[in-house]
């Protein structure tokens, strides 16, 4: 059976920090964090130990990485900067990317596989199988075995495009024709621990003890994964008020050991789909299974994340609706790895385009994210002909890809575009105009804005 | 440019329903904030502890814009880990886990050419701010009522009696990374900031709000008034408001003043 705690990795420069069920993902050039990393994630630590001592030097320290808690069939992931997971499971095919978000955490049951994507990684040669260790990866595939036998019996063409399959399909293609290779010898100096040449096979017929779906939004912590949760109370603060013991009414819930689960879960063979033989080359890796004897269980309330007992507010999902963002307002902005544009302003001060550049008498920016934090540039207007947020300048997209577009944020008295070879045009309230270099823009009150190449 | 000065009032009550009050507010210029926690037995009442807790620690610290949401953000994130191991806690306690959550309206002085307001929220509670154009709303609720509004499916008659009016799609809480959304004013495009719950603004009506910050020229009588109004209309949730004023700006703020003089110039025929 498959385990999602198999790993099997390619070579390349990032760096992987392999627990028993726990992985931390990290840029090749956090070496000394990887390290220092490596003695907790090996010691089994919990999910939120291994955070915690990620963001030990604050968030900003640490813009990428992935750390993946794995086995059975459910996995935690979380993902933050550039990184990407693919995964496989009984919801289908979901990527967990962070986007512009601090990081994202999803919660996955019936997990088949997981496939980190890794930018820049220089990822070369086949995934092989790899179990507890420090060592350059270029990509990281989880419960590959099972990704190698669902590519064995799917059609290509329907995951020809995924990066899943590619990459399933390359480990496939590795375990069908070539002994698997060893991973490349680790390159660092770092105390490393090779991976065990020859782990023992887990016993195929066990069930997995890990059947029972997790909510993706259940707030409290898996237990499967981190081992029976234990009150920490330096973390909760002495200050803080003793919670009060459940009332009798309350619904059981999510701690309560109970039966369902035990009995596991023997994979449904999809009809029609040719009897793959277990692939011999993926020799799962036997580690103690910290969460084997405490199987979740536990119906959870069903509303939203959880019902609110005694007030009114309570949490629950976003409406479904296009990713439209505020109506009347522009789409949220991007900000572009080089900037598409220079602004020179007649008041003298120069700004690149390299995200939304917000122009005014006395601008405002409007519902950012963290990672698109407007560029606010202030330009005098004695005879306050300029509007308090006059203009928006910001990277195109789409055809507009690769240059900056000027939008007139509704203002009073409009703005004037001069292009090169063109008429001059009155900018329309809300509508985007590309720039082309040597443009003007003329918001009045003598304020004119030069575009130039950055 | 001269420091300015910040005036501020801040109240809250349990209600009129509620048996604890699950509100938490900070006021430590040059950071305010209020935060409405949820989740039973306490569990509330730790979550907006922990949001103003960790949101008090930045005062002080002069940020510019760019640090400043940076600053923010870690905070609510330091906010979400302590939630995750009170969870955590509470869940090895062998009690029922507790759904903590909490929102949170944010606002924080940050200096850069000039200062400015950099506003944060996350969930229902609101950030508005009086000018002399009338009472504007600066956050967007991370409601469902507010998404049904935002795609034109409800009116907003149909949103103030709508049944998931107290169902909030973002919140501080153990289980996902903070979504704040954040906004950057000019001070003198807010003079007065109105931090306050939905104990508040879900009692009374933007008119009354508007009518008591005009009213009220203090920020201690306005916020005291504000949560009073929401306990007589009801009272239905714990309620709580912060007033923020930003005094001794125009005086450092040449262009108004010199626009009203021209202005008056121009009118009295003194100048062309």
């Amino acid at each position: 059976m498959n385990d999602v705690k198999n790993r099997s990795s390619s070579t390349g420069t990032w760096l992987a920090v392999l627990g028993p069920e726990l992985t931390v993902l990290l840029p090749g050039r956090e070496k000394a964090r990887a390290a220092a990393l490596w003695a907790t994630v090996d010691d089994g630590a919990r999910f939120e130990v291994v955070l915690d001592q990620l963001l030990a030097d604050g968030l900003q320290a640490v813009p990428d990485f992935v750390l993946v808690a794995a086995a059975g069939r459910s996995a935690r992931v979380l993902v933050r900067g550039s990184a990407a997971l693919s995964v496989r499971s009984e919801d289908g095919a979901n990527e967990v990317v962070a986007g512009d978000r601090v990081w994202t955490e999803r919660t996955f049951s019936g997990v088949e596989s997981l496939v980190a994507t890794l930018p820049d990684a220089g990822e070369r040669g086949l995934p092989a199988p790899v179990g507890p260790g420090l060592l350059r990866v270029g990509s990281l595939v989880w419960g590959a075995d099972d990704v190698a036998a669902d590519v064995a019996a799917d059609s290509a063409a329907d995951v020809a495009a995924d990066s899943t399959a590619d990459s399933a399909a390359d480990a496939a293609a590795g375990e069908a024709a070539v002994p698997v290779s060893e991973p490349e010898p680790e390159p660092e100096p770092e105390p490393v621990v090779e991976p065990e040449p020859e782990p023992e096979p887990e016993p195929v017929v066990e069930p997995d003890p890990e059947p029972e779906p997790f909510d993706d939004h259940e707030p409290t912590l898996d237990p499967t994964l981190d081992g029976p949760a234990q009150p920490d109370p330096e973390r909760a603060g002495p200050d803080l008020p003793t919670p009060h013991q459940p009332a009798p009414d309350q619904p059981a819930s999510a701690g309560a050991p109970g039966a369902p689960g035990v009995a596991g879960v023997v994979p449904t063979p999809v009809p029609g789909m040719p009897t793959v033989p277990p692939l011999p080359t993926v020799p799962p890796v036997s580690v103690p299974r910290v969460g084997d004897q405490a199987p979740p269980t536990g119906a959870q309330p069903a509303v939203g994340r959880g019902p609110e007992h005694d007030g009114l507010t309570q949490l629950g999902q976003p409406v479904e609706q296009p990713p439209s963002g505020i109506p009347g307002q522009p789409q949220a902005p991007k900000v572009t790895a080089r900037p598409v544009a220079r602004l020179v302003f007649s008041h003298g001060t120069t700004t690149d385009v390299d995200r939304a550049v917000l122009i005014g008498r006395a601008p405002e920016a409007r519902r950012f994210a963290p990672g698109d934090q407007p560029q606010l540039v202030t330009v005098p207007s004695p005879h306050q002909e300029v509007s308090s947020t006059h203009l928006e300048i910001r990277p195109g997209s789409g055809v507009d890809h690769g240059t900056a577009v000027a939008t007139d944020l509704g203002s009073t008295n409009g703005t004037l575009l001069v292009q090169p070879g063109l008429p001059p045009e009155d900018l329309q309230p809300g509508i985007a105009v590309q720039l082309i270099p040597g443009a003007i823009i003329d918001l009045g009150d003598g304020v004119t804005i030069q575009v130039t190449q950055p | 440019m001269a420091a300015v000065d910040l005036h501020h009032g801040a109240a809250t009550d349990v209600g009129h329903v509620r048996e604890a009050n699950e509100d938490a507010f900070l006021v430590a210029p040059d950071v305010f904030a209020v935060a409405d926690g949820m989740g039973g037995h306490a569990g509330g009442e730790v979550a907006s502890a922990y949001a103003v807790q960790e949101l008090g620690r930045l005062t002080g610290r002069r940020l510019g814009s760019r640090a400043g949401v940076e600053a923010v953000l870690e905070s609510l994130v330091r906010c979400q880990v302590r939630l995750r191991a009170y969870a955590e806690g509470q869940a090895g306690s062998g009690g029922p886990a507790p759904h903590s959550g909490t929102t949170a309206a944010v606002a924080m002085l940050v200096h850069d050419e000039d200062p400015r307001w950099l506003l944060a929220n996350v969930g229902d509670s609101r950030i508005y701010r009086l000018t002399d154009a009338g009472l504007d709303q600066v956050s967007t609720d991370h409601s469902v009522v507010q998404e049904l509004l935002d795609a034109g499916r409800i009116t907003a008659e149909e949103a103030a009696e709508h049944p998931e009016r107290h169902v909030i799609t973002r919140a501080l809480s153990a289980a996902e990374a903070p979504e704040p959304d954040f906004f950057s004013l000019p001070l003198a495009a807010a003079e007065r900031l109105l931090l306050c719950t939905d104990g508040v603004s879900g009692m009374i009506d933007d008119a009354t709000i508007e009518a008591l910050l005009t009213r009220h020229e203090d920020p201690r009588d306005a916020a005291e008034q504000l949560v009073a109004a929401a306990l007589a209309a009801g009272g239905r949730d714990n309620a709580t408001a912060v007033v923020v004023d930003v005094v001794g700006l125009a005086k450092e703020h040449a262009y108004d003043a010199q626009q009203q003089k021209l202005s008056l110039e121009t009118k009295l025929g003194a100048l062309p």
